[in-house]
């Protein structure tokens, strides 16, 4: 009677699979991912480019509001130079003239990064989210 | 006799089920992976315009620097205009569905940063986001 109990057991023992190791490989997987996993953040703006392809109309282009940005960084819109404040209503009085008159920024290949930032800023704010840049040459 | 059968059968009970923690720990591990994202972060820090409207993009993979000196960064380099191009097309071949996010300094000049735009335009990149911050 003992005998056949002690075998039952051993058997039970040994049919069991022993989760140890692989318990340490899925934990070792687990802490790397958590680790390598970067909740980065970062926040920006989308942007549009016209193709390259296509032939450069845009000074041509009907109904589109040009802004253009110069080498000084002046923001130029209906041929007036405006400041960087006023450029949202600028380009919001333009919109509410027509509301379907997409935004292109023509910058200058000198003009710093914030001005373009800055107009393409505005633009959003003016509910313009239509926005192509284009570089003058 | 009897005291024997007892026993074994504590002995039994004495032992953790550890399957409900693999179950956890199995659907843990399936979330971190599935939700790793390998970056491509581009090695130096820049000074970001601010923009109130600024928003975060979903599923920005590549990340393109472009700092006040106006040397174009990528992947931890800083590499040449016309090598920006394949640089893209290699990490955008790694991670298809991930965008391209471009950092430009306050001082970059817009030259690079449009060149930027475009390299990515023709490495296949359909979502180009300009970084800003939120003030």
């Amino acid at each position: 009677m003992r005998k056949h109990i002690a075998n039952i057991k051993l058997e039970d023992e040994e049919n069991e699979i022993n989760l140890t190791p692989m318990l340490d490989v899925v934990f070792i997987m687990l802490i790397f991912f958590i680790v390598t996993a970067s909740f980065l953040r970062e926040t920006g703006l989308d942007t549009n480019r016209p193709e390259q392809d296509q032939p450069q109309v845009l000074q041509d282009e009907e109904g589109a509001i040009l802004v253009v940005i110069d080498e000084t960084d002046d923001i130029w819109i209906d041929n007036r130079v405006v400041d960087p404040r006023a450029v949202r209503a600028n380009i919001e009085r333009l919109h509410a003239e027509d509301p379907d008159r997409p935004l292109v920024v023509q910058a200058s290949s000198t003009s710093r990064a914030a001005t373009l930032v800055i107009v393409m800023d505005a633009s959003r704010q003016a509910d313009v989210y239509d926005i192509s840049i284009a570089s003058a040459n | 006799m009897r005291e024997a059968v007892e026993e074994l059968l504590t002995e039994e009970e004495a032992e953790i089920n550890l399957t409900p923690m693999l179950d956890v720990v199995f659907i843990m591990l399936i979330f971190f992976i599935v939700t790793a994202v390998f970056v491509k972060e581009p090695g130096i820090q820049v000074d970001r315009p601010t923009a109130l409207t600024a928003l975060v993009p979903d599923g920005a993979a590549i990340f393109i620097a472009v700092s006040s000196q106006n040397e174009v960064w990528i992947d931890g380099r800083s590499v040449d205009l016309s090598g920006l191009k394949p640089v893209i097309e290699r990490l955008h071949s790694e991670n298809p569905e991930g965008g391209v996010v471009i950092q430009a300094d306050n001082e970059a000049m817009n030259e690079f940063v449009l060149a930027a735009m475009d390299a990515a335009k023709e490495a296949g990149v359909a979502d180009v986001t300009l970084a800003a911050a939120v003030p």
